[in-house]
């Protein structure tokens, strides 16, 4: 009761004695216990989960007492698996674990926050009378008001404002931009949709709406795996992690399950103990070596050439010595080894060329619809050439044909597609095949079979099947003669042998042989169930889908794709949004304006923060002698804008003129609809007095002005090249150690000998942090965290859909990101209402893969308009145009229903369409209706957060059966196959957002991915290629070996080959202080994070106090003690895009040669300043710059053509070489000094001009 | 009443019923603060010297006052203790021990102020006590020359004085015309005194009601039991 009464009770307190009075009995009061107890009491339990981009997607509860969450803990309640596999949980790691720290840590943004001296020249206009549009107005017209807030960017200065006043000067500042430069100047970057869905499309519903753009994320995070695409016409359909337990023989490379794939990591355990063998490839002992049973210590960066090794064992013990009847099966039907490569003379031999097709033939061997798309087999049947079934020519402008069936497009007669014409030949060329190793011929000559082939124009030309020339490339030695060939796994000389890539890799020969062999063995035992685990390790490098495609290789020859226990998996960034069907139309306002404005992010920073200024990787360096090569010359710029104008790639903004008054000219000069708009637009591209944007980056006319950073960590983590971010972008004090000029060469991009600074007039940062990408925003918006808002998850890694709930209303101001875009929508309506009005403008949409426009270009033939080698034909050789009315008032109330397209329009999914008339009525009784009068009143109301996931999932057939039905009804016809089998028994189901609150579900077989959802097989990719003869969406339907477009041939890249890494020139001028001390040049590498996830955990109490409290960089003991540098020392990386500071960890874990510094180490923790810079100590991206590949810039070509995150250039950051030399305690200098004038002027280092 | 009368008749009650009251309350109701709130988990540095030499002063010199101003007068003169003998033990004891605690204490109070960790993460009233305590511990030891006057004069009615007021502040019979002829610097010494229990339950002082003496003598086992016991 008292505990001072109690102790008052001091002679009573011995209540009996034992052993001799060595011990006592009290019956002291135990209320004390009461405070462990009330410890882990609560008042409720809700079930969210962490939107973070682990992709983890784990269930967990969240404790709430007293209207605070108190702790988490993982839920156990998943719906199990089936009998003969472990189950998925429990899920979840560290990381989620302490998520609750940062609700009522010291990094919460608790109040709208805006850059003091923005909002002081904000009133000061609206004092003097001017409405917001014209007080945002004035400000951006004035150089040195503009320069006041810009240039202290990144320094502090944050005052707390209201959120009408904030989301006011929000609103003026876009009202203005589109109004002066166009909507297509506000852009918005948000990763990763499926963490938390509805949060992803509270910003893009607002942009769209208003026409402005979204940047793609996956591409520029690097984790986009080209090779995806360019080999299936898919981008990233990986197996669950459960199928790893299906699996007999896995290798694992460049992806760290136990420290990235936690929650999953269980199953590679589990299924060692099935019998499983696995492999390990790593440069350093990373964690998941401990699963392996042999560990090859790889070289970074060169894991193509250990596959194209193993690829070479594979081919020649399991096709060629005996002919595996498994394999070649596979190989025939799935596959594109059957298809018929033409040969182009060149020099005393040939070289490949572009795939036969129907239209070659006279009489276009019956096809009428689209024979320049239908590529041709050998038919051993009829001992002809036919087009089979199932190629892209078969997908658009027909039905019933698009299937893998082994049949003749023209009569459907069975066929046996023929893999080599070895003993049936007409005759043995030379055939040259690029390649890049350095100090080995650029061209090696290998004899190919060929058979000879009567064009419809009368030319005879040579044929080879892929599968020949495959075998040829991979330097097998099949008795043709000729050299380059290998008979002994032994002969180091000729490329690709196991010998030949030990001396690239390092790794012993007789273990890649070995592994080769296995992985086959293994697969034609089991019929596929051989898999690879791939990640990030392997993927952020310039030649990623080089070395993608060689895995991909390997496991098509062994036919492991598409069978459960084999294939890729692929985890790194990935993601599955499952219900993207339902997602979407909400997400990019497709209910009310068509087509949103997507952009390839990675382009659009390379541009914008003028990173092409610096290029010194020269394209023509990279240049295969097999190729046309009509693009000498020119720089990576140059191949961007080439791809722009041609209407590959977006550029964004669109056009160097305001999209508005663009429309409002066309139709004052005579066009008056969407066609004729288009044509007024290809005129003015051709007469030159319009262009794309990306052609004159640094005019002002074409500079991005308003961004939206939300769910994201843009400038602190992901942003490469952070520095030129900081420069040109942002115009703030920055590390950049050199000054541009080597960009100058671009011919396509117009040169200015002053760079532009500060191109963005207003940063808005979204986030319940405050990180280092709000630290340089003008504006911080208090969001709310997981557990305080209703959204929707989803993962690759399980098959479930599960909620994060608001356990606790968001705290302090926050509020949902969704509401947060709801309220600026609202202010943007009331100013444009008086400023905008209805406006019409033109939009320029790449042609896209899955719609008809993939069969723009023919042939892979590459004719730019701009050279007068066509036409510009808006959605054939150029952009399609396309005009959009947008009445601007009108945003908000558009913004908060589901608008009326949905029924007249109806919805779609990678080609197939379906009608939702049904669900939009429901919608109506299962949310509210619109009260607001107006446009959308009486429509299906999205002003809840809870209203727009029911929304989502009533429209997408993965969580509700009946869109199922229609979406696999309509894939049926495209196919001719019923697949009505994969639905059936779900047909009725229909999932409520409370449904997943009570359990996580597991969703419905949609025809969106290529596994199913059974009782019998695990989610796989690929399965309902082979299993159900639905085509991969490529041009030939199956899985491509090899790459007939133009620029895949310049660049080298018909067949996989291997390319060492790329020489950036990145330590060409350093600092001479480190010139002189003793200093390390090693390849920068920035794997995926131990105690972090992209954008939070790093900077949390909890874990900086498991490792070091602050950024650190991994070295070898060896490459260390040469340079004096000891365990915990302050350390500088630098080279020529600036400079890092961290502490060194030396360990032995470490390869000499290489410095790892792990993501997401931003810099709001313990970093000093840079001896180097002058400026605080930079992050992982400081050193580095990214580089684009113009490979990666196709489009109009089958599964080549653009998609939003599904095709493009990607950010890749890890052919870079840093200095790394030690600072002594007494030298770290923490920069903790007052803002002076002087200080606040010198933007860049000293001595680097402003160029 | 004057200032003299309210500072030594009533002041004293008002200190000592804030310091009863005032720990009992504290002890009840908050009992994660009854602590000593160390900092050697952040710095070691001079704790060990001064720590040890401050305790060691301060505990002699506390119950050398206990002993000294509470025992009645003729109890010491039946012991055989004379007044003169009373004023040299006091005199000496004092200055040793109060030498001790000022040298420790001035070691801590040193590193409390200026060592940086220890000085960002302690409260006003850990900076306000130590000081507080320092000079009262200054203040005692200014006496010092005072006495050894009275001493030198064989005058020991001073130290006599003070006593009988200590004394009848414990019999509730304060009596504080005692004091009137007694040396300023004496007022003011008792008057910080006076004013340490009157903060001690507000500050960490709280840690020396659990000094844990009892350790000394306790058993190898305490256990509860489940059973029941009146």
């Amino acid at each position: 009761m008292s505990h001072f009464l109690d102790r008052l009770k001091f002679f009573d307190k011995v209540k009996a004695t034992f052993s001799n009075d060595h011990g006592i009995v009290t019956n002291e009061d135990r209320q004390w216990e009461e405070a462990y107890r009330h410890r882990w009491q609560h008042d409720k339990v809700v079930r969210s989960t962490h939107g973070v981009n682990c992709t983890g997607g784990c269930s967990w509860k969240i404790f709430v007492k007293n209207g605070l969450v108190s702790f988490e803990m993982q839920q156990t309640d998943y719906p199990r698996t089936r009998d003969d596999l472990p189950d998925h949980e429990p899920r979840g790691c560290q990381r989620g674990a302490s998520f609750s720290w940062y609700l009522y840590s010291p990094h919460r943004v608790k109040h709208p926050l805006i850059r003091g001296r923005l909002l002081d020249l904000y009133r000061a206009e609206r004092k003097s009378g001017k409405d917001p549009v014209e007080a945002w107005a004035a400000i951006q017209a004035d150089e040195n008001k503009r320069k006041s807030y810009t240039s202290v960017r990144g320094l502090g200065g944050f005052v707390r404002a209201s959120w009408d006043e904030v989301n006011e000067m929000i609103a003026a500042a876009n009202v203005h931009t589109i109004q002066k430069w166009g909507p297509d100047r506000i852009f918005g970057f948000s990763p990763i949709p499926a963490m938390s869905m509805i949060s992803y499309a509270a910003g893009s519903r607002y942009l769209s709406l208003i026409g402005g753009a979204c940047g793609s994320f996956y591409d520029w995070y690097c984790d986009l795996p080209a090779a995806s695409p360019q080999t299936w016409g898919e981008q990233t359909d990986v197996p669950e992690a459960a199928d790893w337990y299906n699996s007999t023989y896995i290798i694992i490379t460049g992806a760290n399950l136990p420290m990235t794939r936690t929650p999953d990591a269980h199953f590679a355990s589990e299924v060692r103990y099935k019998g499983a063998k696995i492999v390990a490839m790593a440069p350093d002992y990373a964690e998941f070596v401990k699963f392996s049973d042999l560990w090859m210590p790889i070289k970074q960066g060169t894991d193509a050439a250990a596959f194209l090794a193993m690829g070479h064992v594979a081919l020649k013990e399991f096709h060629i010595q005996q002919q595996d009847p498994y394999f070649q099966e596979y190989a025939r039907k799935y596959t594109d080894m059957p298809m018929q490569v033409m040969l182009r003379k060149q020099g005393d031999g040939y070289v490949t060329d572009r795939l036969l097709r129907a239209s070659d033939f006279d009489g276009a061997l019956g096809e009428t619809n689209n024979p320049d798309w239908k590529t041709i087999v050998f038919d051993e049947k009829s001992n002809s050439f036919i087009a089979p079934n199932g190629s892209i020519g078969f997908r658009w402008g027909e039905e019933g044909k698009w299937n893998l069936l082994e049949k003749t497009g023209a009569d459907q007669r069975e066929t046996t597609a023929q893999l080599t014409c070895i003993n049936h030949r007409d005759d043995v060329v030379s055939v040259g095949f690029p390649h890049f190793t350095h100090g080995e011929d650029s061209l090696l000559y290998r004899n190919v079979p060929v058979r000879k082939v009567k064009l419809a124009n009368g030319e005879e030309t040579l044929v080879a099947t892929v599968f020949d020339l495959q075998v040829a490339q991979y330097g097998i030695d099949r008795g043709l003669g000729g050299g380059n060939v290998a008979s002994s796994y032994a002969d180091a000389n000729v490329a690709y042998t196991p010998a030949w890539a030990e001396k690239v890799t390092g790794v012993k020969a007789a273990d890649i042989e070995r592994t080769g062999r296995e992985f086959a063995y293994n697969a034609s035992k089991t019929k596929g169930r051989s898999m690879v685990i791939m990640g990030a390790a392997i993927n952020h490098w310039y030649h990623n889908d080089l070395a993608y495609r060689s895995i991909m290789n390997l496991l098509h020859m062994c036919g492991c794709v598409g069978q459960t226990g084999g294939g890729w998996a692929h985890y790194v960034g990935q993601e599955k949004l499952r219900p993207q069907a339902g997602w979407a139309p909400i997400a990019f306002a497709l209910d009310w304006h068509r087509p949103p404005r997507h952009t390839n992010s990675t382009s659009y920073w390379y541009f914008h923060t003028d990173q092409w200024r610096y290029e010194t990787l020269k394209a023509d360096t990279l240049l295969s002698p097999a190729g046309k090569g009509k693009n000498k010359g020119s720089t990576l710029a140059d191949y961007n804008v080439k791809a722009t104008r041609m209407g590959w790639l977006p550029s964004m903004p669109n056009f160097n003129r305001n999209s508005i008054e663009l429309a409002e000219e066309a139709l004052k000069n005579g066009a008056t609809d969407e066609a004729s708009v288009a044509q007024y637009v290809a005129g003015q591209m051709k007469s030159g007095a319009l262009d794309v944007a990306y052609a004159d980056p640094d005019n002002p006319v074409n500079w991005p002005r308003n961004l939206f950073v939300w769910r994201a960590n843009l400038i602190g983590t992901s942003a490469k090249g952070h520095e030129y971010f900081l420069k040109h972008l942002l115009g703030a004090q920055n590390g950049v150690l050199q000054e541009s000029g080597a960009g100058r060469d671009s011919k396509e991009v117009k040169w200015h000998e002053e760079a532009s600074i500060a191109k963005l007039d207003l940063m808005v940062d979204i986030n319940f942090r405050l990180n280092s990408t709000g630290a340089y925003s003008d504006i911080v918006l208090p969001t709310a965290t997981w557990y305080e808002k209703n959204d929707l998850n989803t993962t690759d890694m399980h098959p479930f859909i599960h909620p994060l709930s608001e356990a606790v209303s968001p705290g302090w101001e926050s509020k949902s990101d969704w509401q947060i875009f709801k309220t600026i929508a609202k202010n943007f309506s009331v100013l444009a209402e008086k400023h905008l009005g209805t406006k019409k403008e033109v939009v320029a949409l790449p042609m896209q893969h899955d719609s008809a426009a993939e069969l723009a270009q023919p042939f892979g033939e590459v004719k730019n308009w701009k050279n007068g080698e066509c036409d510009p034909i808006p959605g054939k050789t150029m952009a399609i145009i396309k005009l959009v009315e947008r009445n601007f008032g009108d945003t908000y109330r558009k913004y908060i229903a589901l608008g009326p397209l949905m029924t007249k329009l109806g919805n779609n999914i990678k080609g197939v369409d379906w009608n939702t008339d049904q669900e939009y009525e429901e919608l109506k009784k299962h949310n509210a209706t619109v009260k607001e009068p107006g446009v959308s009143q009486g429509m299906p109301s999205l002003e809840e957060d809870i209203y727009v996931c029911d929304s989502v999932m009533r429209m997408a057939p993965e969580t509700n059966g009946e869109v199922a039905h229609k979406s696999w009804a309509a894939m049926s016809k495209k196919t001719g196959i019923d697949h009505h089998h994969l639905y059936a028994g779900r047909h009725e189901d229909k999932f409520t957002f409370k449904d997943i609150q009570a359990q996580p579900r597991k969703i419905i077989t949609a025809p969106t991915w290529s596994g199913i959802e059974s009782e019998k097989v695990s989610y796989t990719a690929g399965y309902t290629n082979v299993h159900e003869h639905i085509p991969f969406r490529t041009l030939t339907g199956r899985a491509h070996f090899y790459q007939d477009h133009e620029w895949m041939l310049d660049f080298g890249e018909g067949f996989c080959t291997f390319k060492p890494m790329v020489d950036l020139g990145e330590l060409n001028n350093l600092p001479k202080a480190v010139q002189a001390k003793p200093h390390l040049t090693v390849n920068w590498i920035t794997p995926h994070s131990k105690w972090g996830i992209h954008s939070s955990y790093q900077d949390n109490l909890r874990m900086l106090t498991l490792f070091r409290g602050g950024p650190y960089v991994w070295l070898s003991e060896t490459d260390a003690k040469q340079v004096g540098i000891e365990d915990n020392d302050w350390v500088e990386a630098v080279n020529h895009n600036g400079a890092t500071v961290a502490r060194a960890v030396v360990s032995q874990r470490v390869p000499q040669g290489m410095a790892m510094m792990y993501h997401a180490q931003e810099k709001n923790v313990n970093v000093p300043g840079s001896p180097s810079t002058g400026k605080r100590g930079g992050i992982l991206n400081a050193v580095t710059r990214v580089i684009i590949k113009p490979t990666n810039m196709i489009g109009g070509y089958a599964q080549l053509a653009y998609g939003f995150n599904y095709y493009g250039t990607v950010g890749c950051q890890r052919d870079t070489m840093v200095a790394i030399h030690k600072i002594a305690d007494k030298d770290v200098d923490w920069l903790e000094r007052p803002l002076t004038p002087e200080r606040e002027a010198q933007l860049n280092p000293v001595g680097i001009g402003a160029k | 009443m004057n200032l003299h009368d309210f500072l030594y008749g009533v002041y004293p009650y008002i200190a000592l019923s804030i310091f009863i009251l005032g720990s009992i309350l504290r002890f009840d109701r908050e009992q994660y603060t009854w602590k000593s709130d160390s900092s050697q988990l952040l710095s070691k540095a001079g704790l060990r010297l001064g720590s040890n030499l401050f305790h060691v002063g301060i505990i002699a010199v506390f119950f050398g006052h206990a002993v000294g101003l509470l025992t009645p007068h003729h109890f010491f003169l039946s012991l055989g203790v004379s007044d003169m003998t009373h004023q040299m033990v006091a005199i000496w004891a004092g200055s040793i021990f109060g030498g001790l605690g000022l040298l420790g204490g001035a070691i801590l109070w040193h590193r409390r102020m200026l060592n940086k960790r220890i000085s960002v993460t302690s409260r006003g009233t850990d900076k306000f006590i130590l000081s507080w305590l320092l000079v009262t511990l200054l203040l005692g030891l200014s006496t010092i020359p005072v006495s050894l006057g009275h001493a030198h004069e064989g005058n020991p009615g001073v130290m006599i004085a003070l006593a009988e007021w200590a004394q009848s502040i414990v019999h509730l019979r304060p009596n504080p015309a005692l004091l009137e002829n007694v040396d300023t610097v004496f007022k003011v010494h008792l008057f910080f005194g006076m004013t340490v229990f009157l903060v001690f339950p507000f500050t960490r002082l709280v840690h020396v009601w659990s000094a844990p003496v009892g350790y000394l003598g306790r058993p190898y086992q305490v256990v509860r039991s489940k059973r029941h016991f009146n």
